[in-house]
């Protein structure tokens, strides 16, 4: 188990942002797992993923379930924890204690809300590589992580490639599809359709824009499931009932598990912070600073490397996925890959998936014990 | 597809490839070519492989691997990228072997190929004699499950080359050990070699 830390870096020289503004002071909360070696090289940087947080192997605090990656994080597991030091830090513009736009502008003494600088994937892995380097770590055994999570793994291969010795990025993109950033759209303006958002200055009032929140982690719910998936798992059942009501309440046993999503989302997560981060996520394109080139954006990447896609995930689809590694081929990146066949949809990462234990428990000791 | 002897059949590929060649071996199973490849001649080594549980042993063994299907993964690899590409008993069983052909010694200066030799004496008497489709060590699956969609003797596969625009450098003799220059059709190589090994590369135009 692991205790919550914060850490405030960039205290000296301010962090510039793409936006052109620039972060001060910025803190960053995280967790660790296992100990650092003398050597340092057995650090595993964890990036989580659009709702995510620091929380990947240990009890939540607010939701007080299990860490959303316990099934691959922990001793004996492909990233044993006995074995190496873990770090998952909760990215810049999220809401569980590391700067964003619930927190306290120290500036202004007020919470910063829709005054947060938009934030980028690439911001956000300069705030980790500032933990990084606080934490003494020079070279990084392994960074991985899904979906946003795979974005800033992409982003570390980029832009800090001697830093990564290895790199597993899973069910993610090099770039945002415009049925990503439509699905996206669609949550932030059912956030700002809300009349409690109230532009976002909503911290000191009662009413919080939970309702449009809820509605957003619903719709972007029914993206993480395959048809498939949702099919066997709910049909056409109605819900603690036999027959139809004829009403608008929820008959049908899947709008009661969205409803049940939605509502339970709210507790743990920040609107402004959903705002943000999905624009990091739509505003993402590893290939941006380079005009657009792929090649020219990981031609300095030595990293070995292992893509991992699912069939039944059409929101980061195989197709995405490979041309990860297309580019990484034609660059002779030592890359791997391999499609996971499984009905559970995008959240497949997420689920107790034998063959993902199997590929990056193989992947993390092979490449460690050729360290 | 299991090979009758792995151990020689490896011997004879890793004298065709020089020390520190970059190398892949399409239809790499589970890796050990690859493996006996890197020992014997510290290649820089690349797997594909469309089994699953053969891409989970090679991962497991810390070999680069693509899933992937040697008809249709090719053509995500630029021109030239590997020294040499391997396809040992998967030419067979490919949709298109023209296709995949030219796209190995597309992607790497040589490619070496092998495959079951559908004219040995053994199989073109157990036609002839039996009329039954022949299985053997090589061939070992009944004509109605068999993984094999386009069986060749050496001779069609000579043919096939040439149609190709593809030089036909040097031919393993299995039998005896040895590594020939290619010297043309030979009757006794057909009937007498079970499998086809093959030294080949692109005629530049």
């Amino acid at each position: 188990m692991s205790e919550n830390k914060i850490v405030e870096l960039a205290k000296e020289k301010a962090l510039v942002l793409d936006c052109g503004k620039s972060l001060k002071s910025i803190k960053t909360a995280y967790t660790t797992y296992g100990k650092l070696n003398a050597a340092k090289d057995n650090a595993i940087l964890i990036c989580h993923a659009l709702t995510g947080d620091q929380y990947v192997a240990s009890n939540h605090p607010i939701t007080k379930k299990e860490g959303w990656w316990s099934y691959i994080v922990g001793p004996e597991k492909p990233i044993d924890t006995n074995k190496f030091f873990v770090v998952c830090p909760n990215v810049i513009g999220g809401c569980m204690g590391s700067t964003g736009p619930k927190e306290v502008n120290s500036e202004t003494g007020k919470e910063y809300g829709t005054d947060f600088p938009v934030i980028t994937i690439a911001d956000m892995v300069r705030a980790q590589k500032l933990l990084i380097d606080y934490l003494g770590i020079e070279k990084i055994f392994c960074v991985t992580g899904g979906s946003m999570g795979g974005m800033l793994v992409l982003e570390w291969l980029s832009k800090f490639p001697d830093m990564v010795h290895s790199a597993i990025p899973i069910a993610t993109a090099t770039n945002h599809s415009a049925q990503n950033i439509a699905l996206n759209e669609l949550a932030r303006q059912s956030i700002m359709a809300d009349p409690n958002w109230n532009s976002g200055k909503y911290y000191n009032s009662d009413n919080k824009p939970l309702k449009g929140l809820s509605v957003a982690r619903m719709a972007a719910h029914i993206s993480y499931l395959s048809k498939d998936a949702l099919h066997s798992k709910f049909g056409r059942n109605l819900q603690d009932k036999n027959s139809l009501d004829y009403s608008f309440d929820a008959d049908f046993q899947i709008e009661s598990y969205l409803r049940h999503q939605g509502f339970t989302f709210v507790d743990r997560f920040d609107a402004n912070s959903y705002l943000y981060i999905t624009r990091a996520m739509d505003y993402f394109d590893v290939s941006s600073s380079n005009n657009g080139s792929l090649i020219e954006s990981f031609k300095n990447t030595s990293s070995k490397v292992l893509c991992i896609s699912f069939t039944s995930d059409w929101l980061y689809p195989t197709s995405e996925n490979k041309k990860i590694v297309k580019v990484f081929n034609t660059l002779g990146i030592n890359v791997s890959f391999i499609e996971i066949e499984t009905d559970g949809g995008h959240d497949s990462f997420l689920l107790e998936e034998p063959k993902l234990f199997e590929a990056m428990q193989g992947f993390i000791k092979s490449t460690y014990e050729n360290l | 597809m299991s090979l009758i002897n792995e151990k020689k059949d490896f011997k004879i590929i890793a004298d065709l490839i020089p020390a520190k060649s970059s190398v892949i071996d399409v239809g790499c199973n589970d890796g050990s070519l690859l493996e006996f490849l890197k020992e014997e001649k510290n290649i820089d080594g690349r797997g594909m492989e469309i089994d699953q549980q053969k891409v989970q042993l090679c991962l497991s063994k810390g070999i680069s691997v693509i899933e992937g299907d040697a008809d249709l993964d090719l053509y995500d690899y630029p021109d030239n990228l590997f020294d040499y590409s391997i396809l040992t008993y998967t030419l067979q069983a490919t949709k298109s072997p023209k296709n995949v052909l030219s796209e190995l010694v597309r992607i790497s200066g040589k490619a070496i190929i092998s495959f079951p030799n559908f004219g040995h004496w053994k199989i073109a008497s157990s036609l002839l004699l039996k009329r039954k489709m022949p299985i053997s060590e090589k061939l070992s699956y009944s004509w109605h499950e068999t993984p094999n969609l386009h069986f060749c003797t050496i001779n069609d596969f000579i043919d096939l080359c040439d149609e190709a625009g593809i030089r036909i450098e040097k031919q393993a003799n299995l039998k005896t050990n040895k590594l020939n220059k290619f010297n043309g059709k030979n009757l006794l190589n057909s009937y007498f070699n079970e499998v086809g090994l093959f030294l080949v590369s692109k005629i530049k135009n």
